[in-house]
């Protein structure tokens, strides 16, 4: 568990900012990238190892920093939720209904469409949870949280790698 | 790195980066409408999705804001770049950062309200650190491929 101490806390780092607004128009796509780099970095403090990173590493350490980000962040996402009995999907669902009359589509799709989401919304607002909501949650952060860990993992990694070749660089 | 490889780095850009339009989309087949919420999550989750600053046109506007799609867009056509030259190394840590201050530039530069976000020039800027990250990470997936072939 030590040995995977730094994508544990950059991870639970960036699942928590993830979910914070302000922090989020800030660093938009950077959250998790910039997690796993990080994490790398912490790593080769802890160790003392300023060697090259193998990029089996770095996937291993992206990949997890992504993880425990989308196990953080859907957890506070989920559980702030429950609490508040309000989310994203509440404050924007005026703007879903606009968007989605606005659509040149079938109007039974829209109405399908309109039905599933107040369903969603309901469930919020009455009981604080939606089944639905919760799997695309967890889902979506999976996927995208590792992916983009990984990318941060191996872009990360090689500008370590770049810079202790060439320090003066 | 083999062709192959290279064309499904490729492809896998295209998707994401085509992903960013999926309103688009939903106009070619109306049942895209039940993915769309699914998707706009996805893309909420890399993204502020400021109403601002996200490239309108036609009625329709992108999934992420004008920076981001300008990012995955230099991404993309640096991977394209790559199906036909094979890079052999990242480009220099120096012209990387250099690449990358303008963006930085203007993130700093707009915030403190030195002047107003202008979505051209926050496309142009993540166009020009996009593409310059993609030979990072398209040296790291070489360098990766190597790896497994090595213990292998």
């Amino acid at each position: 568990m030590k040995k995977y101490l730094s994508p544990f806390i950059c991870g639970f780092g960036a699942g928590v900012l993830q979910i914070v607004p302000v922090a989020k128009s800030f660093s938009c796509c950077f959250i998790i990238p910039l997690a796993a780099f990080i994490s790398l970095v912490l790593d080769q403090r802890a160790s003392n190892n300023f060697g090259k990173i193998e990029m089996r590493k770095a996937l291993l350490f992206g990949a997890l920093t992504g993880l425990y980000a989308a196990v953080f962040g859907s957890f506070f996402d989920v559980f702030i939720t429950l609490i508040t009995k309000n989310n994203d999907v509440i404050a924007l669902f005026p703007e879903l209904q606009k968007m989605v009359s606005s659509f040149p589509v079938n109007l039974e799709i829209q109405k399908e469409v309109l039905r599933l989401f107040e369903g969603v919304r309901n469930d919020i607002l009455t009981y604080g949870f939606s089944p639905l909501y919760t799997l695309s949650v967890v889902i979506n952060n999976f996927v995208v949280n590792t992916l983009f860990g990984i990318v941060g993992g191996l872009v990360g990694a090689q500008i370590i790698n770049r810079r202790n070749q060439n320090p003066v660089e | 790195m083999k062709f192959r490889f290279r064309i499904i780095v490729f492809s896998l850009l295209l998707i994401w980066f085509l992903g960013i339009f999926f309103q688009y989309f939903i106009k070619l087949d109306d049942r895209l409408l039940f993915l769309y919420p699914i998707i706009n999550k996805s893309y909420s989750l890399v993204c502020h999705q400021n109403d601002n600053k996200l490239i309108s046109f036609s009625g329709i506007h992108s999934l992420i804001c004008a920076r981001c799609t300008g990012i995955y867009a230099g991404l993309l056509a640096a991977s394209f770049v790559s199906l036909f030259i094979n890079f052999k190394s990242p480009v220099r840590l120096k012209l990387f950062v250099l690449l990358s201050l303008p963006m930085l530039a203007d993130v700093i530069l707009y915030s403190f309200g030195i002047y107003n976000y202008s979505k051209t020039i926050a496309f142009v800027t993540g166009i020009l650190f996009g593409s310059v990250g993609f030979s990072y990470f398209y040296t790291s997936i070489k360098e990766l491929f190597a790896e497994i072939h090595i213990r292998k």
